[in-house]
């Protein structure tokens, strides 16, 4: 079944294996459950007697002219009807929180277990598909709960009664007035059909209309640049139109349907009025019942006709189920060891990769057996042409993936043994492409932690020079970051994430191209900066420009996937032919400029 | 606001007013058939044969089933009719969309945007369909009901109609602090879905930072909140429930007391006792109705009014939609700009729009390279954004080819520049139609010259489907230099007299930028080339270089020129090279 059919697919309306791994989600909840099935029942017992109680009134008093005592059953009713409504309420707010302590739990596991998911597996998975099992998978499961299994319970239970209840007023009239039933049911039940399928048919041209109008509010600068107004106007009409036939389409079978619901009642009253009337006429049945058998049916048809909704709620969520439970059941292939080799809250921070072959799939490897040792305090710059495999070496030693073949060590102790927390603490890695929290400055620089102090962070942000902009912000550092940091510009977010990595003082910093949208004279402070906050760890440093990389102890040369060439700067400029060589001169400016663009 | 709410339905008035007609037969049907139940027991007690009784059957069958279909057809022509008004909301607020400029995109976030487009224009359909239908419904049964109740047994009436006024009022209460806590929980929703999406699409950050703790105890408040928030609605939902069974239950109880009082003393018979309770019945959903209607019409007027917050906002540029279709005379790729001074008006929200220009003097003869190089905010950006009119320009400012720009009309001087942005942005559909974008005519040879100046050749070459693979949010996901290179071959497809690149490479490593510059130097002729950067060794290479500080020029040469002023971009350069001479001693 291709992604997006798995997406849309409902499942049978009742699975034992899934309802029982959802019942142990219920389980610590059962007390709010019988409560509410309790509650269910006696408001519905309550309901059931009204028309057993107007029976009375008629038949006792009203048809009789008896006047005196038709208080009883009037005040009977009225304190039935306190109870139906009363327990009504109760019983809706129970189930309801019934539900929502179901989903939160789950929501929780998910969110949990989601975390420690390796990166590998959020590659392979679009965040789009992970959010609908946060979203409308949970939420399909809530409505499950709160009108699925236990009210088709508590409808059946009610539909039984009634039945038992008219057959023993009057069997007779009371198989008329089932006889009925069947071919009304059978209609509502295929107009129902065709509504749902209407819906989804909305739903569909719905996300589709959504969607492109998304895109093109994001997008709209492009689309006028382009001079493409007209031709995008004419697709959205066209999207819009698609829209409009399915809205009409559902337009249509709803009004079929509300029409029909409305008929069946009129049918079924018509029924008991001939055959009630006939029966009245030979005095079988007395006023009292008829009236009781017009209210019965009334209370007939609401479960029925709720019926088949039901079972498309239960249909949903059964699919939403066994794709939640798919989902909690991705193993994690990378995880702290059940004892891990306690790591000194400041490593020495010394380096080595031994024999290391990877790739992000099984049959194409992106390192072929590196193996290299960086000394505590050394300052390495990794360089090498795009797709080299410089950034994987980074998302290996943050145990973003795990190696192939070969090992890593950090402090001489294979880095798998640590706790993954403390391995990641003491790496501090600025990622090519810098990622801000919504929230404010501030709390992307702390992230929170309560081991960085606000001056800490604002000593980092000077450091890197970005107490500059941060200044200008509205706010300052309580300027607010909107998701992914939308309202920042790269290079500032560039500036921000390098801020955050120095505020947690890692023994081991890595930067990725991490200035590549910084202007020159920004990134000239931010090497003098640099200067500093390397003293006393060990550094990585991958670059596209090589004036960082001069400043490195040795440069490590990466060249598809293998290591090429190790050495400072010196060294690997005398290797006639050697790959450093290549890249150095490629991006000398000063040559650069002797062959300048003719104008 | 009433005249607001009948320009959209203008031109559905004859079919709503058909739908009026429908919808009051059908009331007249529905009323028929109590009285039809009302004759046939009062005939019962008289003791009328068999035959008198399966007519007074048929006859409500008979109704019935012209109500049914009656109904079906009102409910048609009004609910089509509210279909038909929320597609031309739709049309006219995305048209509208399109003709505003940058500035407001700056000023106003998607979510907001999309929200009025979504959620408001939904309301206004329910406004228009629902809304209507039930508003005029419930006047017509009033009307009809009311009427048959007063001839039935006035008295009863007159105490049964004391309760419907509470039972409005509590539903119209309820039901707007209903939609309030609905939106309390839709907003929670929308902090968790967003809270969801910035941690998973931000994971890797997660795991570098260790923060998986502190981020699922983030998600698990949220979760909280959000729970409490539903509970809250699920309680008012239940009280709603509760009201209206209590409105009907009152009544049956008063009929049966006070009616059956009224039978028992003679005023009425006992076919007007369970008759008068079915009428009473048929009031019950009109008066819900009513409560509801008049909330949504509030809520209607609300949408409405963000709706028209957009339609009534005038570009601060002129749109070529609403310009003749532009004449195909290229324009010239001389460029001069006189003392232009730029300032973003106002921001409304933490937005942030473009940095302001102080009073700029620029002139960039045809077919020349231009580079341009400065500090962050210094306006690079700004300036390339106005040449394309994308903000508005001051009269007067700035002269392309002579002419004002101004007075060009937008969609020829926008064809006339190709602009690669600095973020590279992407539809989702095939890599083809994103770089035909502004030339959907283009042939294949023309496609394939694109792609190769941009050096994207060798990656389509690699991708799934080649040119037709689908890209963008919902297809392959592509490199961030991949993205930027496919963005210029898109604007060098237009063919345009002026190519302006907002460091649009900075993602592309350097022998490829290297690569791309000097194809593009050879195919640009005398076509004028714009390019912002930060890297020195691709600055080095421009015959001129521009230097922009607090939004003027402040330096302007070749770069020999500019090293030796001593200036900003000699700074930039100084500490360069010296380490060039470290490395060579």
């Amino acid at each position: 079944m291709s992604a997006q059919a798995q997406e849309d697919a409902l499942g049978k309306a009742y699975d034992a294996r899934l309802v029982r791994r959802l019942a142990a989600y219920a389980r610590p909840h059962r007390g709010l459950i019988v409560l509410s099935v309790v509650l269910l029942f006696a408001g519905s017992a309550a309901s059931l007697t009204q028309p057993w109680l107007i029976q009375q009134a008629i038949d006792g008093y009203i048809a009789t002219g008896t006047a005196t005592g038709l208080a009883v059953p009037a005040l009977l009713f009225l304190a039935t009807l306190i109870v139906e409504l009363v327990f009504s309420v109760l019983q809706v707010w129970t189930l309801e929180k019934t539900g929502q302590n179901v989903i939160f739990d789950l929501r929780h596991a998910l969110v949990s277990h989601l975390q420690g998911l390796p990166s590998a597996f959020f590659d392979r998975t679009p965040v789009g598909r992970l959010m609908t099992r946060l979203t409308s998978d949970i939420e399909s499961l809530n409505e499950a709960i709160t009108s699925g299994l236990i009210l088709i319970l508590a409808d059946a239970i009610k539909l039984a009664g009634i039945v038992v209840i008219l057959l023993w007023m009057d069997w007779r009239l009371a198989l008329v007035t089932f006889a009925v039933l069947p071919p009304i049911l059978v209609l509502t039940w295929l107009v129902r059909l065709r509504v749902r399928e209407a819906y989804r048919g909305i739903r569909a041209a719905v996300a589709r209309l959504n969607s492109f109008l998304q895109e093109n509010v994001a997008g709209m600068r492009i689309v006028q640049l382009f001079s493409r107004e007209s031709a995008h106007f004419d697709e959205f009409r066209e999207l819009n139109q698609d829209h409009l036939r399915a809205q009409l389409l559902g337009v249509r079978y709803e009004s079929i349907f509300s029409a029909v619901a409305e008929l069946m009642g009129s049918v079924t009253l018509a029924a008991i009025v001939w055959a009630g009337g006939v029966r009245r006429l030979d005095d079988a049945v007395t006023f009292g019942t008829l009236v009781a058998f017009i209210e019965y049916a009334g209370r007939f048809f609401r479960p029925v006709q709720e019926l088949s909704q039901r079972y498309t709620i239960m249909q949903a969520a059964m699919a939403s189920a066994e794709r939640i439970f798919g989902l909690l059941d991705t193993r994690s292939t990378i995880f702290s060891p059940v004892e891990p080799v306690r790591l000194l809250s400041r490593p020495r921070g010394e380096i080595a990769f031994e024999n290391v072959t990877f790739g992000y799939r099984e049959d194409l490897m992106v390192l072929h057996d590196v193996s290299f040792r960086i000394a505590a305090g050394e300052r390495i710059a990794v360089v090498g042409w795009t797709g080299s495999g410089k950034s994987t070496l980074i998302r290996l030693l943050a145990r973003l993936y795990d190696v192939q073949n070969g090992r890593i060590t950090l402090d001489r102790v294979d880095i798998r043994e640590y706790a993954l927390p403390d391995l990641r603490r003491s790496i501090g890695v600025v990622l090519q492409e810098p990622f801000l929290f919504a929230g404010t400055v501030a709390e992307n620089l702390t992230l929170g932690d309560p081991r960085v102090q606000p001056a800490t962070a604002r000593a980092a942000a000077q450091a890197v020079g970005a107490d500059r902009f941060i200044e200008r912000l509205p706010g300052g550092f309580e300027a607010t970051v909107h998701e992914r940091g939308s309202n920042f510009s790269v290079g500032e977010k560039q500036l921000l994430s390098f801020a955050r990595a120095i505020a947690f003082d890692p023994a081991v910093l890595v930067l990725d191209e991490a200035t590549s949208s910084v202007d020159p004279e920004t990134e000239r402070k931010l090497e003098a900066a640099l200067e500093k906050t390397l003293e006393g760890r060990t550094a990585i440093l991958i670059a596209h420009r090589l004036t960082t990389v001069r400043t490195a102890d040795r440069i490590l040369v990466l060249h598809q996937g293998r290591l090429v060439e190790l050495g400072s700067h010196e060294e690997l400029l005398r290797m006639e032919r050697g790959v450093y060589r290549a890249l150095h001169h490629l991006q000398d400016p000063i040559s650069a400029a002797d062959r300048n663009y003719k104008s | 606001m009433m005249a607001r709410f009948w320009r959209f339905a203008r031109p559905y008035r004859g079919t709503f007013v058909s739908g009026f007609v429908f919808l009051a037969l059908t009331n007249a049907l529905a009323a028929g058939i109590p009285w039809l139940l009302r004759g046939a027991i009062n005939g019962m007690e008289r003791r009328v044969g068999v035959t008198a009784l399966m007519a007074y059957a048929a006859a409500m069958i008979g109704l019935a089933l012209a109500q049914a279909w009656v109904r079906t057809l009102s409910r048609l022509r009004i609910l089509g009719a509210s279909r038909r008004v929320a597609f031309d909301i739709r049309n006219r607020y995305f048209g509208h969309l399109q003709r505003l400029g940058a500035s407001y995109y700056d000023r106003h976030r998607t979510g907001d945007i999309m929200s009025r487009g979504i959620n408001d224009v939904q309301i206004l359909q329910t406004f228009y369909g629902p809304g209507v239908l039930n508003f005029a419904n419930t006047l017509i049964a009033y009307t009809v009901v009311l009427t048959l109740l007063i001839r039935i047994d006035p008295w009863l009436t007159a105490v049964a109609l004391a309760l419907l006024p509470f039972l409005g009022l509590g539903v119209n209460l309820l039901s707007r602090r209903v939609y309030l806590r609905s939106l309390g929980v839709q907003e929670q929703l929308a902090r968790l879905s967003a809270r969801a999406q910035e941690n998973l699409s931000g994971i890797q950050q997660v795991k570098i930072y260790a923060q998986e703790e502190r981020e699922i105890a983030s998600f698990r408040g949220l979760s909280d909140d959000y729970r409490r928030h539903n509970l809250a609605l699920a309680w008012d939902r239940g009280l709603m429930v509760a009201v209206i069974g209590a409105f009907t239950g009152a009544g049956t109880l008063l009929v049966l007391w006070i009616g059956g009082s009224h039978v028992i003393e003679g005023r009425i018979r006992f076919g007007d006792f369970v008759a008068f309770n079915a009428y009473l019945g048929q009031l019950a959903f009109p008066t819900v109705a009513l409560g509801w209607t008049i909330n949504l019409f509030q809520r209607g007027a609300g949408a409405l009014t963000r709706i028209h917050e957009v339609l009534d906002t005038e570009p601060d540029v002129p749109s070529p939609l609403d310009e003749p279709s532009p004449n195909d005379l290229p324009i010239d790729g001389d460029i001069e700009i006189r003392d232009l001074h730029f300032a973003f008006g106002g921001t409304e929200s933490d937005a942030r729009g473009p940095y302001p220009l102080r009073g700029l003097n620029l002139q960039i003869p045809r077919g020349s390279r231009v580079a341009i190089v400065g500090p962050v905010g210094s306006g690079k950006s700004t300036l390339v954004n106005l040449l394309a009119r994308v903000y508005p320009v001051p009269p007067g400012t700035i002269h392309i080819g002579k002419i004002d720009i101004t007075e060009i009309p937008v969609g020829q001087l926008r064809q006339s520049i190709g602009y690669v942005p600095q973020e590279a942005f992407l539809f989702s559909r095939t890599l083809r139609d994103n770089i035909a974008l502004g030339r959907p005519d283009a042939a294949d040879h023309e496609i394939a010259r694109a792609v190769d100046l941009a050096r994207l050749t060798g990656d389509v070459d690699a991708f799934p489907e080649g040119l037709e693979t689908l890209v963008g949010e919902r297809g392959f996901t592509l490199s961030g230099g991949q993205r930027q290179r496919a963005t210029l071959a898109r604007a060098a497809l237009r063919d345009p007299r002026i190519l302006i690149l907002d460091d649009s490479l900075s993602s592309v490593d350097a022998d490829t930028e290297r690569a791309i510059l000097d194809a593009l130097e050879r195919d640009l002729g005398d076509r004028t080339c714009i390019l912002i950067s930060h890297r020195p060794s691709t600055l080095a290479g421009f015959k001129r270089i521009v230097v922009l500080d607090h939004g003027r020029v402040v330096e302007d040469g070749t770069h020999e020129e500019l090293l030796e002023r001593n200036g900003v971009y000699a700074r930039l350069f100084q500490q360069r090279r010296i380490e060039e001479q470290l490395g060579q001693s």
